[in-house]
């Protein structure tokens, strides 16, 4: 196919999008919006496969694809154009695909809501916004989708918005979000001012070129990498800023999925991952991104551990899956973070989804201690969020578990060795605890609500379907009061597919992926193709030669760059490494499949086969549970740190503008009428008088200029 | 001048001989007895001025123009052409409009209305020629005539548009005004002349430069004296102090759509005429001439804004907003071409003041041509709507009137992202990259005032309470003209770069290669104006 046609793919959405904006307009029209969503997001989908070929084979100049000049003044040029290497593929194969599942699960889902139109109208701009980001050749054009992602993640979670706590959550999102985003603004200015470029393709390149020369990091080479790493670690919610997103979890459950599981959240890890050299310049900033990472997925686990609500199970534990992928790509491995984010996307959307099916059926129940034994009545429902808790626990040979073992191994490779530094060590023993506790709170999840007598209480949102929901999966739904299988069109097909994703992604992708990686700039041991002259070489034309980049690596005291055990580096001299290395891999799979499977034995144990025993100890500790199920009461820390303090100082602003500011903008903005009426009388009306102030005026300028001049 | 470069410059002209030819075409056929072929001299305007611009896209040889601004005048042939159609559309209806006020009997017997139309459109082609032929100008006596042959027309023109003695009123309050203005800066050529002893630019320029050069940075007295009484006398072309007193009156008296051809047409010439007068002595400007232009600007753009405040009535508003937007023009004057950028270095990414002027000077031109013809689209009884009153509450009944009211009047606030926004940026750049700080610091502030009564216009659309008296004049073209002006205001404030670039290459020598291909990038956003019209 031809490669032009990959210029479409953020514009199809957007005309989606518009398309279910007029849909809004008449209710006979809105049916019209879910199939109109689902398709521009399909077709990209399918734009996406055929033009992969074609575009891995891409090289050099060809990689930027360029719509129109977008800005263009002096030497500042940013253009409407796509960056497209095999990490975009990848990324488009995860928007452009489970966004499509996650809208036609959608088509099923919202059926019946006042809002339908306007929900579709949300999703395909999101997806504009999010292919744009991941494609996007500029930072510019990166921070446009950046928004553009943050704005629509606002209006979704915002749908229900005569609920109070879905627009204070919508709020928080987006407020949170600006922190990042500060940050990420600053990055963008300080790398325009450092590298004289905002293109991804050139910034990378020189980063690269740097990296190579071993040059001593400058000033701006530190700072840069903290500030864009900011931006991620809001929009990925890391520590600090990761208080929005289990909030979040008040918009519909299919943008929990798409946005805030599958994709918008990832965007902080396909930019890391995409700016890894200029990550490298920093020594400092690599290890920060995994620490963070690291300690986010171990802290936001044991939250997971405790919390009741269906979703907000889910929502930490994307939050702490996220931190996983941020400590691969912080261990070096883009491989890992990104072959992660890719796992990811399918079994925590699937999870969701099949999260949302169980609310559906329990008219809006999302309290664990009101299910349990669902499995008679929702069959389908309950194999398919096994098949998504057995990757997310990292069960053997599922997708999650060779995702996460390759980025617990990689730091581990980091952690010891001649070279190993300490902190990847324990970094990746903290991630062996968290695979232990994600196993378990994942199974205590579904053992809850699948296995055990059977028990429900129905919540209160009986009026799902008010506007006579006569056609679709409907038949037993005007009479909610049993829980009910979901229809297999258009709900569970895609679970189905999504399950199947589950379970072999990981065992059929990660050659693939690794191959993408290695050929995209998110490669980090790749050095230039180039020898001689390296300033003109086009950037991202790239071969691997893995020893030279461990020299200056270590030149540079940056950190060490990882050796792939898999495949790349074997034979490459540095064999002792790549031995080491293979045997560290080959163990974590033992250690990580162990770790698994007694986490969700252990979850049986308690939460199906011995409930009361469970209560026993959870009573035991109390306090320790409390603090867990109130989240380490750190949003309380926040309002009382930040937010109330900030309030108080805006009721102080606000009195200090009232009283003093107004008055004088007041006074001010009475002067240019006061000047007004001084010079009004010139305008008279009377041409004689107009001649003469032209004529004054003239000899005014004539002696003022030779007053000056002589 | 020889013979040979008499007869290449003449090559180069073809596209005001089309004007012309069409201008005279259109008053014969106004002559004739028959309604249809009187009729049909609108039409015969409208392609006058796209085979024109056609013309101008094709143009492979330049004219002798200074060499810094070659590719100026390209630029703003095309601009005119384009906004040109823009303002035949806004116009159209103007010389019929003695039908609508007279009854149906006496209209059937006697038509002035339509004897007037064949002159009516003549004397717009023949205004339009002279900016066009302003562009061109490579000599004193050249630039004293084109300016005139911009200025004469619209005389005639503000006094026929209206069966009002108000017209006729300012019709004569403007001619004898320009009369004054054009002695003053004839007189200034004649000053100039006798300094250098020529009246080429290319001459003058050379000797102009010896001559400052000899004289320690500013210019001798004659030649000093010449540039203030030309550089004054031209002010009166852009509606800037001290010549701004005609602005309020004859903008009040002449029809909206002629007003809206007055605040663009003859202050495109004189922005023009400014920019090839002061490139005699060169930029950076002899200190005393820069303080000139500095004071002018201050005064210019401060007191229209603040008169602006003051009026009731919005065409007085505009006209006095016009005048504020002189100011801002003047600013990008003088910082002038960007100092380094032929030298490679960096001229900042905004450092071109004569681009801007140039950019600005659509930008402009679209939202006050825009604001106009919407005015134009709504009469208050058997009057013209002209206070706040009459446009207040225009969203309930007109509420695609008030929309392109509000993209206008936000455009020229300079709110992104309208083209009015690109336009001020590109002026405070350039002006900032030229030193001028405190400059800068006036423009910025007189932005601010001028958005109170801006906005007020937008508000009064939006939150007034409906006149009831005023009924839209029903007009399809105007619509049309007002529809295609706001749209360009933000289809350009948007993907603005080819009319960027194209204002960058008209005064960047080295790339005038790429012009020709700019400039048809342009003529796309001319093309669609056809097609409508």
């Amino acid at each position: 196919m031809n490669i032009e046609l990959i210029k479409l793919i953020p514009w199809i959405p957007l005309l989606g999008a518009v398309l279910c904006g007029i849909c809004c307009m008449k209710p006979a029209w809105r049916k019209a919006a879910g199939p109109i969503s689902v398709l521009s997001i399909f077709i990209p989908f399918l734009i996406t496969c055929g033009v992969y070929s074609a575009a891995s084979s891409l090289v050099g100049d060809d990689k930027v694809q360029t719509v129109y000049q977008w800005i263009g003044v002096g030497q500042f040029q940013v253009n409407m154009a796509y960056f497209v290497d095999p990490l975009t593929m990848v990324m488009l194969f995860v928007v452009t695909g489970i966004g499509s599942l996650i809208a036609t699960y959608a088509m099923g889902y919202m059926k019946g809501e006042r809002g339908y139109a306007r929900f579709f109208m949300g999703v395909s701009l999101f997806i504009f916004a999010m292919t744009t980001l991941v494609m996007a050749d500029n930072l510019v054009l990166l921070y446009l989708g950046w928004e553009g992602v943050g704005l629509c993640s606002y209006l979704l979670i915002g749908y229900y918005y005569e609920k109070p706590e879905a627009v204070a959550a919508a709020k928080k999102a987006f407020i949170v979000n600006r922190i990042g985003d500060l940050g990420f603004a600053l990055g963008i200015f300080l790398t325009y001012m450092t590298y004289d470029s905002v293109s991804l393709s050139e910034v990378t390149t020189q980063a690269k070129i740097a990296l190579a020369n071993g040059i001593d990091p400058t000033s701006a080479d530190l700072w840069i990498p903290f500030l864009l790493m900011l931006g991620a670690f809001g929009k990925s919610a890391q520590i600090p800023l990761y208080v929005w997103l289990p909030d979040a979890m008040a918009g519909p459950t299919p943008v929990s999925a798409l946005v805030h599981a599958a994709t918008m959240v990832t965007a902080g890890v396909y930019m890391i991952a995409r700016l890894i050299p200029v990550f490298q310049l920093s020594p400092y900033a690599l290890p920060t991104v995994a620490t963070i990472g690291g300690v986010t997925a171990l802290f936001a686990g044991t939250i997971a551990l405790c919390q009741y609500d269906l979703k907000k199970v889910f929502a930490y534990s994307t939050v702490s899956q996220l931190g996983y992928m941020f400590l691969g790509v912080g261990a070096l491995s883009t491989f890992g973070g990104i072959f992660h984010l890719f796992t990811h996307a399918f079994f925590k959307a699937l999870l969701f989804l099949t999260a949302g099916s169980v609310m559906h059926a329990l008219a809006g129940q999302l309290d664990l201690r009101a299910m349990s034994g669902l499995r008679k009545k929702m069959p389908v429902t309950c194999w398919l969020m096994f098949a998504g808790c057995l990757a997310l626990a990292g069960f053997p040979f599922t997708a999650g578990f060779f995702s996460k073992d390759t980025i617990l191994a990689e730091a581990m490779v980091r952690g010891t060795g001649e070279h190993g530094s300490t902190l990847f060590f324990w970094l990746a023993l903290m991630g062996l605890l968290t695979a232990f506790l994600t196993a378990f709170y994942t199974f205590r999840l579904w053992f809850r609500v699948f296995m055990g007598p059977e028990h429900f209480e129905m919540g209160d949102d009986h009026g799902h379907a008010p506007e006579g929901d006569d056609d679709a999966h409907g038949d037993d739904h005007g009479h909610a009061h049993e829980p009910h299988e979901m229809p297999w069109w258009p709900m569970n097909i895609p679970l189905a597919i999504l399950a199947a994703g589950a379970l072999f992604a990981g065992l059929f992708f990660g050659g693939w992926m690794d191959h993408n990686i290695e050929h995209s700039t998110a490669n980090p041991t790749a050095v230039l193709n180039v020898q001689a002259d390296t300033q003109t070489a086009p950037a991202y034309d790239i071969i691997t030669v893995s020893s030279q980049a461990d020299t200056h690596a270590t030149d540079t005291h940056a950190p060490a760059v990882s050796d792939h055990a898999d495949t790349t580096q074997a034979g490459h001299g540095t064999d002792h490494e790549a031995h080491r290395a293979h045997g560290i891999h080959v163990m974590m799979m033992w250690v990580s499949s162990f770790i698994a499977i007694f986490g969700i034995a252990l979850a049986g144990y308690f939460h199906w086969q011995n409930r009361p025993l469970t209560d026993k100890i959870a009573a035991k500790f109390g306090m320790v549970v409390e603090v867990l199920y109130n989240k380490y009461y750190v949003d309380e820390f926040y309002d009382l740190t930040i937010v109330k303090p900030l309030r108080g100082l805006g009721h102080l602003f606000y009195l200090f503008d009232q009283f003093v500011i107004n008055g004088l903008v007041m006074t001010v903005g009475h002067l240019p009428r006061l000047a007004g009426w001084a010079v009004r009388p010139t305008q008279s009306g009377k041409i004689q008088g107009y001649g003469l102030g032209m004529v004054l005026g003239v000899a005014i300028a004539a002696l003022l200029v030779f007053k000056w001049a002589f | 001048m020889h013979k040979a470069e008499m007869i290449q410059k003449v090559a180069g002209l073809w596209p005001e001989i089309v004007m012309l030819i069409g201008a005279t075409a259109c008053l014969f056929i106004g002559l004739s007895k028959g309604k249809g072929p009187r009729r049909s001299t609108p039409w015969i305007a409208a392609s006058t001025l796209v085979i024109a611009a056609l013309m101008v896209c094709n143009k492979s040889g330049t004219t002798d123009e200074p060499a810094a601004l070659a590719g100026m005048a390209g630029y703003i042939k095309l601009a005119v052409a384009g906004i040109g159609l823009i303002l035949l559309l806004v116009a159209a209806g103007v010389p019929n409009r003695l039908r609508q006020s007279l009854d149906a009997e006496t209209a059937k017997t006697f038509e002035p209305g339509d004897v007037m139309t064949g002159e009516f459109y003549a004397f717009f082609l023949l205004s339009l020629t002279g900016v066009m032929l302003t562009a061109g100008a490579g000599d004193l006596v050249w630039l004293f005539l084109a300016l005139e042959l911009t200025s004469l027309p619209t005389y005639v023109m503000v006094a026929t548009s209206r069966d009002r003695v108000e017209a006729q009123e300012s019709a004569v309050k403007y001619f004898f005004l320009g009369a004054l203005s054009a002695a003053i800066f004839l007189y200034g050529f004649a000053l100039i002349y006798g300094a250098t002893g020529s009246t080429e630019f290319t001459e003058i320029t050379r000797i102009a430069q010896e001559q400052i050069a000899a004289n320690g940075g500013t210019p001798p007295g004659l030649l000093l004296m010449g540039m203030v009484l030309a550089i004054v006398g031209v002010c009166f072309k852009i509606a800037a102090v001290p010549m701004h007193f005609y602005t309020a009156d004859v903008y009040e008296g002449a029809a909206t759509p002629v007003t809206a051809f007055l605040a663009f047409v003859p202050k495109t010439a004189g922005a023009v005429a400014l920019i090839l007068l002061l490139s005699l002595v060169g930029w950076p400007l002899p200190a005393p001439i820069a303080s000139l232009i500095w004071l002018i600007a201050v005064v210019t753009m401060t007191l229209g804004n603040v008169l602006g405040l003051l009026q009731d009535n919005v065409k007085r508003v505009l006209a006095y907003s016009s005048i504020a937007h002189s100011g801002y023009i003047l600013v990008g004057l003088l910082a002038g071409p960007a100092v380094n950028e032929a030298a490679g270095g960096t001229g900042g990414a905004l450092g071109d003041g004569i681009a801007a002027v140039l950019f600005y000077l659509v930008a402009y031109g679209l939202g006050t041509i825009a604001s106009f013809a919407i005015l134009g689209c709504l009469r208050a009884g058997d009057r013209e709507a002209q206070t706040y009153k009459h446009i207040s509450g225009l969203h309930k009944n007109h509420p695609f009137l008030a929309a392109l009211m509000l993209i206008s009047v936000l455009s020229l606030v300079g709110l992104p992202p309208l083209v009015g926004f690109l336009g001020k940026i590109y002026l405070i750049g350039s002006a900032y990259g030229a030193g001028y700080t405190i400059l800068v610091v006036i423009l910025v502030l007189n932005s601010a005032i001028s958005a109170a009564y801006y906005l007020r216009i937008a508000s009064a659309c939006y939150f007034g309470e409906p006149d009831e008296s005023v009924v839209s004049a029903g007009q399809f073209p105007r619509y049309a003209g007002a529809l295609i002006a706001a749209t360009l205001a933000i289809v350009l404030g948007i993907v603005g770069n080819g009319l960027v670039n194209a204002s960058r290459n008209a005064t960047t020598p080295t790339q005038s290669a790429d012009t020709g291909h700019l400039v048809q990038q342009t003529a796309a956003a001319t093309a669609t104006t056809t097609q409508i019209d």
